[in-house]
């Protein structure tokens, strides 16, 4: 979901943006010894397969929850999309509302129950059950590729991101925070993963709340924040959600409400929440059903309420900040990146130790989302590919020491990225979109599986490898061709932004229908071998017994009902 | 762990119990607790010291140090009270 974040030019990071105090570093310290710390005290828990790869599924739901909103905000999905609120105003809140808050629902409502009562490991596990090996292989394959790939890429990017804002060694911060993270996983797992993750949530919203408080402060309120925006920026409308994607030229984002609500808040967002493992996997640690059910719907509240830790500093960066920020490509002396309002604003209200709060949580979303990459990365390599394709009858610690090896070689596969990545910028944006090839075709897929009994093996596997084939070519069309951007996006006014939404939707209807020609020219399996897969051969848990204020489908409609008022009121 | 997880799929929902050994891992929220509550002395520590020498901050005078950081000793003061690991 990272998709607005540009690296800065690393020839024109001069100076430093913030400086630090001997206190700030203090708090720094502080945190590297609390994780470490964490990861040694909970080897001891990580002994056997399920200790290492799914927490024991031990966890609670407000762990799992918490944990599973945390392993999504990295360090960059808040500076990217603080930037991204400074350039195109409150319309970056729709990645998080309708791109988020209806698929993460669905997932505790509708998917979770089948991942957990099928008892697999992973989301590449469950098209194993379903589909066969052959399904599960090229699913994999392409998740554990493109997970490293993405984790080195993060980094790069991070440790960029820390020369700029603090002035700090490009490669110290590669090899501080990768080395950390790799100590930490590999000792304790998704344990450990679990925990500092947990850690990390408290962190990043204690860091960086301060930021909206003090501006809102500042403006006089949101309606003071409004009339300063108007004021320093007449002609834009930087304030309303829907009012203005009737036209594709009617915001500056050049996106018609259609993508937004097909592409982004269907098929982009379904497929990221409810089948990228690096998030699902935290809650397949969840101690129960109802538990995996609650974690994702409790995650749903603090996701709603993230745009006012990320959003509005960049609102506020429109309303408060005396010069006005620019793109990446256009800084000049002087002047300041979009990317840069995030750490502006930090350093407009927080003095020292509070500086060094706001650095430290930056510093943990970074490691937080390294950590779900690696861990997913170590389950999916070892489970997913080594035990069914090289040695399928090892015993489970042979599997752990697998697991403790695959996360320190996930590690040095990013560092090697992030170097690489160093020296060819323009591989980011090939692997950036690459992630995405797979994640549209794999909605379809796994729906189709768990909805629809008579869809085959045959059909899933062709019709995601159609899926993807088929959102790769439709890339490599607009990179060669800019004006295939029209025929895909639908529009001679659509931007880029509108190429990824329609590309996902195309791709993710040609699996759909890839996978139903084919299902019916297949022989289904049995209806016996699809209990525990598939929705109607399937017996879920009652929750008849519980009182109301005890079941998912009651927190489920607040969190829908909240969604829905904040549409309203932001429109 | 089963060797061959995958054949474990049933239709029957399946609702382990947490094993024994969750109960006597220090929890998550304890960690928390004491994270918050250093930083929580640190940040109020300098806020203190900032009555003195204030910072060149956007709304220095609101004293954010001061309370932010109570609010963090707060915190942090009572997740350690309410997850302090027990001796059994």
């Amino acid at each position: 979901m990272l998709a607005f974040f540009a690296l800065p030019d690393l020839a024109e990071a001069g100076k430093s943006l913030i400086l630090l105090h001997p206190v700030d570093m203090l708090i720094i310290g502080v945190y590297f010894a609390m994780v470490l710390g964490i990861g040694f005290y909970l080897r001891r828990y990580t002994r056997s397969g399920d200790d290492f790869f799914l927490a024991g599924r031990e966890m609670t739901a407000w762990v799992a929850g918490l944990s599973f909103v945390s392993a999504n905000l990295g360090a960059l999905e808040l500076m990217g999309w603080a930037a991204a609120s400074y350039q195109y105003g409150i319309l970056a809140t729709h990645w998080y509302w309708i791109g988020a808050i209806p698929a993460i629902l669905f997932l505790g409502l509708v998917l979770m129950p089948f991942y957990y009562i099928s008892r697999t490991h992973s989301v590449p596990g469950y098209l194993q059950l379903r589909y066969g090996e052959s399904t599960r292989g090229l699913s994999a394959l392409s998740f554990a590729f493109m997970t490293v790939l993405m984790s080195g890429i993060n980094m790069y990017a991070m440790a960029l991101v820390m020369k700029v804002v603090l002035g700090w060694n490009i490669h110290f911060s590669i090899w501080v925070s990768s080395i950390t993270v790799a100590v930490y996983v590999a000792l304790g797992g998704l344990f450990s993963a679990i925990f500092n993750e947990v850690l990390q949530f408290f962190l990043i919203w204690l860091g960086a709340m301060l930021i909206p408080i003090l501006g809102l402060v500042e403006t006089g309120g949101w309606s003071g924040l409004v009339a300063r925006i108007h004021q320093n920026f007449p002609q834009g409308d930087y304030t309303h959600l829907w009012r203005n994607m009737g036209h594709f030229a009617g915001n500056p984002m050049g996106i018609h409400w259609t993508g937004i609500v097909l592409g982004l808040g269907w098929v982009i967002s379904f497929g990221y929440w409810n089948t990228d493992f690096l998030v699902v996997q935290r809650i397949f640690a969840a101690k129960d059903i109802r538990a995996a059910k609650m974690a994702p719907i409790i995650g749903s509240y603090f996701k709603m309420a993230v745009p006012f830790i990320v959003i509005l500093p960049g609102l506020l960066g429109l309303a408060l900040l005396p010069f006005r920020l620019v793109p990446e490509s256009a800084v000049g002396v002087g002047q300041h990146s979009y990317n840069e309002v995030l750490p502006l604003m930090l350093a407009r209200y927080c003095g020292p130790g509070l500086l060094g709060l706001g650095i430290t949580a930056l510093i943990a979303g970074f490691m937080s989302g390294m950590a779900g990459n690696v861990s997913a990365f170590a389950t999916v390599w070892t489970y997913d590919l080594y035990r069914p394709f090289v040695n399928k009858r090892a015993s489970d610690q042979h599997y752990v020491k697998m697991g403790r090896w695959c996360t320190i070689l996930g590690v040095v596969v990013s560092i090697g990225t992030a170097y690489l990545v160093m020296h060819f910028g323009s591989i980011m944006d090939y692997v950036q979109a690459l992630f995405s090839f797979f994640i549209a075709p794999l909605l379809g897929t796994v729906l189709l599986g768990m909805l629809w009994k008579r869809t085959t093996s045959a059909g899933g596997f062709w019709g995601l490898l159609a899926g993807s084939v088929s959102s790769i070519t439709m890339f490599l069309l607009v990179k060669f061709n800019p004006r295939m951007l029209s025929v895909i996006a639908l529009s001679r006014d659509a931007k880029d932004m509108a190429e990824n939404m329609y590309r996902a939707l195309w791709s993710w209807l040609i699996c759909v229908i890839v996978t139903v020609v084919v299902s019916y020219c297949t022989k289904p399996k049995p209806v016996e071998q699809l209990t525990g897969l598939v929705y109607g051969c399937t017996k879920l848990p009652s929750e008849e017994h519980l009182p109301l204020w005890k079941r998912p489908i009651f927190w489920a409609g607040v969190s829908a009902v909240l969604f829905l008022i904040l549409q309203w009121v932001f429109w | 762990m089963d060797d061959n997880l995958e054949s474990t799929a049933k239709g029957e929902p399946v609702d382990p119990e947490p094993s024994p050994r969750a109960h006597h891992m220090i929890p998550v929220w304890f960690f928390v607790g004491i994270i918050l509550l250093i930083y929580g002395l640190i940040i109020l520590g300098t806020g203190i010291y900032e009555f003195s020498s204030p910072p060149p901050t956007v709304l220095a005078k609101l004293h954010p140090a001061i309370w932010w950081g109570a609010l963090l000793t707060a915190i942090g003061g009572i997740y350690v009270y309410a997850y302090m690991p027990k001796k059994s």
